[in-house]
């Protein structure tokens, strides 16, 4: 039997504490292993564009130019902030968000409330099949069929208005789309019906996570059915109603197809938000001045974030 | 022994062939010499057959096209038989969207060697500056430049340079329901001014023939610009910009205005496609047989007519003209742009030449198909000439009328803003044609300050 040295021991307990040492950067590191892709993802395909964005914005970057871009500092923000299209534009999609988000919440919510009353589950089914038609149908359907029923000459909505109804003339009937000041509501009203069992959707799904018998004991103890609504229901339903208002205003502040198709490029049109502005300077006008639509958009984003912040502090869940 | 140099000597023609077709590449080519223990004696071969010129040809020609112009002229495919190995591409953007040739070009690389679809005042003078294409000058045949209408000619170049090959003409004109102009007790002619025309247009609406008596396409390079031109067309200015405030257009957006009095009552609003500018309100009304005159490019009034009861009843003419007018009108060709960074570039003028000057295409697309009736016509002096000495049974009565025009017609100038300034301008003129402003030369004003407002912030 070999006897062990002092020197002997002493390099067996470092080396048996550096192995602990390295069994325990391992199991540190293992979340990080499985984090990597998304990390990846994040870098890669939101942070990078994000901040690739923030630095043409200090540019005077434009698209179809063989200069390469210089540095122009906060210039393009000082010619934006200056720039009185550029208020009217932000002007403009906060307006039809004003008119879309009441649609996107209100009428969701008070038919979910409706479906999740019917208690034959057939019913209840079909209910929430039709409901969910609009959501599934492409975009491109939908800008078609919206566009004909808007039509001034041919659309039906005119024809009822007109010829069976007989309310207006084909001199003075109302023009729905094309930049008029009746552009906007048409749109909302669009996207309102859109998204209607999509929204609806989210609202059952947070009414079947209340325990029947909380409304049930409320009833049985003389709560009218507003009380319930608005001491049950409603609280119960704040996160969803939270995440919609937040996530649905982010979408209709950057709407954008929908502007192009029904509005196209006019200034004056209601449709030339900030979006179309953007689009306009970095894909159209001139030798598409990049640098300038990135600071148009990077305000508009700024802008959006603050309000979103507002909101979630106003629609959070209390208690 | 003789068998194996038989087979030999199969072998190196069809690999020449495919060679020579751009079917294969040049590695290819001797990858499959070596394999078939052909080795130099393939390469001989082939440069006997000119490997000069293949040695260029990395791959097929590759041109590529907007949906609509195939969707328009079913006779392309029948082309493009003619050349074997053809890489026939549909591009990868609608409308007007560049952006994908740009990015390629600032990698100094094209997918694809030749553009089918550029209209000259849209993108031509944009595609330059950015690099994207080159001259067509070293590759298309002399004989093919100097048939080609002076007018549209000029129109395709920039500084002295052929940066486009025309293909399909489009010319502003007029055009009427011969139904409804008769029910008016109207002569079934087109009316030469438009003093004339408008007092038709007001008499179908008094005789009830139609709700409206004429309508037009509210974008300026489809009304502004050409009702300008038939008061004049030496309306540019030196910059190459549209002079708003000549006296031409002033009378032009006064003219837009009398129009309005006997048209429907959405003709300003944006169209229902294409970023606006597509499935136009004046479109709409023309379809739906509520509109006695129209004025825009032909193959607007023969598509719309298609909707009609009697499509038979469409008429078309030449646009009309002030009083002391010099009677000219706009044109415009959708034509072909050469990439700079693409390939096989004789071979794509060879495509090219052959394709513009087939007869089928051009018959099928004045007299029509089952498919369509885009009623685009030739940009070749040859053809018409042709027309003329022996005028075929197919032959539509607006073409020679058409002809006669471009003579005097006009393109818009090539810009950066060529398009776009009219972009700009519409909803500042329009303030007059809407009431909002009483002067038009005050309105027309501010659209020249707009547009050098835009100028100036790109120099920033």
């Amino acid at each position: 039997m070999a006897e062990t040295t002092l020197s002997d021991q002493m390099t067996a307990r470092h080396a048996e504490s550096f192995g602990a040492r390295l069994t325990a950067l391992r199991h540190g590191m293992t979340p990080w292993w499985f984090l990597l892709p998304a990390i990846l993802f994040f870098a890669g395909y939101q942070a990078y564009p994000i901040f690739r964005v923030l630095w043409i914005s200090f540019t005077d970057y434009q698209y179809l130019s063989s200069e390469p871009a210089k540095f122009v500092g906060l210039a393009n923000y000082i010619t934006a902030f200056n720039d009185p299209l550029m208020w009217a534009s932000l002007w403009r999609a906060a307006l039809f968000t004003i008119m879309f988000l009441p649609g996107t919440i209100i009428l969701p919510l008070l038919l979910a409330i409706l479906v999740d009353r019917v208690s034959n589950q057939r019913v209840a089914t079909v209910y929430r099949v039709v409901l969910l038609i609009p959501a599934v149908i492409p975009s491109t359907l939908v800008f078609v069929l919206w566009k004909w029923m808007y039509n001034y000459q041919v659309g039906p909505i005119n024809h009822l208005l007109v010829d069976i109804f007989g309310l207006f003339t084909l001199q003075n009937a109302p023009q729905w789309l094309g930049g008029t000041p009746l552009t906007l509501p048409a749109i909302a009203i669009m996207e309102v019906w859109w998204g209607l069992g999509y929204h609806t959707i989210f609202f059952l799904a947070g009414l079947a996570a209340i325990p029947r018998d909380l409304p049930e004991a409320a009833r049985i103890d003389g709560a009218s059915e507003w009380s319930i609504f608005w001491h049950i229901t409603r609280p119960a339903l704040a996160p969803i109603m939270m995440i919609l208002v937040v996530l649905r205003f982010g979408t209709a502040m950057a709407v954008i197809d929908e502007y192009l198709i029904f509005g196209g490029f006019n200034r004056d049109s209601p449709t030339y938000t900030w979006t179309i502005f953007m689009y306009d300077q970095a894909f159209k006008l001139g030798l598409w001045r990049q640098g300038f639509a990135a600071a148009i958009g990077m305000i508009g984003a700024v802008g959006m974030m603050i309000v979103m912040i507002f909101l979630i502090r106003i629609f959070r869940p209390r208690g | 022994m003789t068998i194996r140099k038989d087979e030999e000597y199969r072998l190196q023609q069809t690999l020449a062939r495919l060679l020579q077709q751009g079917s294969i590449d040049r590695r290819e080519f001797l990858t499959r010499s070596l394999v078939a223990g052909l080795g130099l004696a393939g390469v001989g071969t082939a440069a006997k057959n000119g490997i000069g010129s293949a040695r260029a040809q990395d791959r097929p020609l590759t041109p590529t096209f907007y949906q609509w112009i195939e969707d328009l002229h079913p006779g392309i495919p029948k082309v493009n038989e003619k050349f074997p190995g053809l890489n026939y591409q549909i591009a990868p953007v609608e409308g007007f969207g560049i952006e994908r040739f740009v990015a390629e070009a600032k990698k100094k690389e094209s997918t694809w060697d030749v553009y089918v679809g550029q209209t000259p005042f849209v993108e031509m003078s944009a595609m330059k500056a950015a690099d994207v294409i080159e001259p067509w000058d070293d590759y298309i045949p002399k004989e093919v430049i100097d048939d080609m209408i002076p007018s549209i000619r000029e129109e395709n170049t920039i500084d002295g340079k052929l940066y486009g090959w025309p293909f399909f003409l489009d010319v502003i004109g007029n055009s009427w329901h011969s139904g409804v102009t008769t029910k008016a007790g109207l002569k079934d002619e087109a009316p030469m001014t438009w003093d004339d025309h408008l007092a038709n247009a007001k008499k179908i609406v008094e005789s009830q023939a139609a709700p409206f008596g004429a309508t037009f396409d509210s974008h300026g390079w489809r009304s502004l610009a050409p009702f300008t031109h038939s008061m004049s067309s030496n309306v540019y200015t030196s910059e190459g910009l549209f002079d708003f405030t000549s006296d031409a257009a002033v009378e032009a957006l006064k003219l837009m205005k009398s129009i309005m009095g006997v048209s429907h009552p959405d003709i300003l609003l944006e169209g229902a496609s294409d970023g606006g500018v597509n499935g136009t309100p004046d479109e709409v009304a023309f379809a739906a047989e509520r509109v006695g005159y129209f004025s825009k490019y032909f193959n607007a009034p023969l598509r719309m007519a298609s909707n009609w009861d009697d499509p038979k009843q469409l008429r078309m003419g030449p646009l009309p003209k002030f009083a002391n007018g010099e009677g000219s009108t706009v044109f415009w060709t959708t034509g072909c742009a050469l990439f700079k960074y693409g390939k096989n570039k004789e071979k794509a003028a060879e495509y090219i030449k052959a394709l513009t000057y087939d007869a089928q295409i051009w018959q099928d697309s004045i007299a029509g198909t089952s498919a369509a009736h885009p009623g685009q016509l030739p940009p070749y002096k040859s053809i018409y000439a042709g027309w003329e000495a022996n005028k075929p049974d197919w032959m539509l009565d607006f073409v020679p009328l058409v002809r006669g025009q471009l003579d005097k017609a006009k393109a818009i100038t090539n810009h950066i803003f060529g398009l776009q300034q009219f972009v700009i301008g519409k909803p500042i003129w329009e303030t007059y044609l809407k009431g909002e402003e009483a002067d038009p030369k005050a309105a027309l004003k501010k659209v020249v300050d707009a547009v050098q407002a835009e100028i100036a912030r790109g120099k920033q």
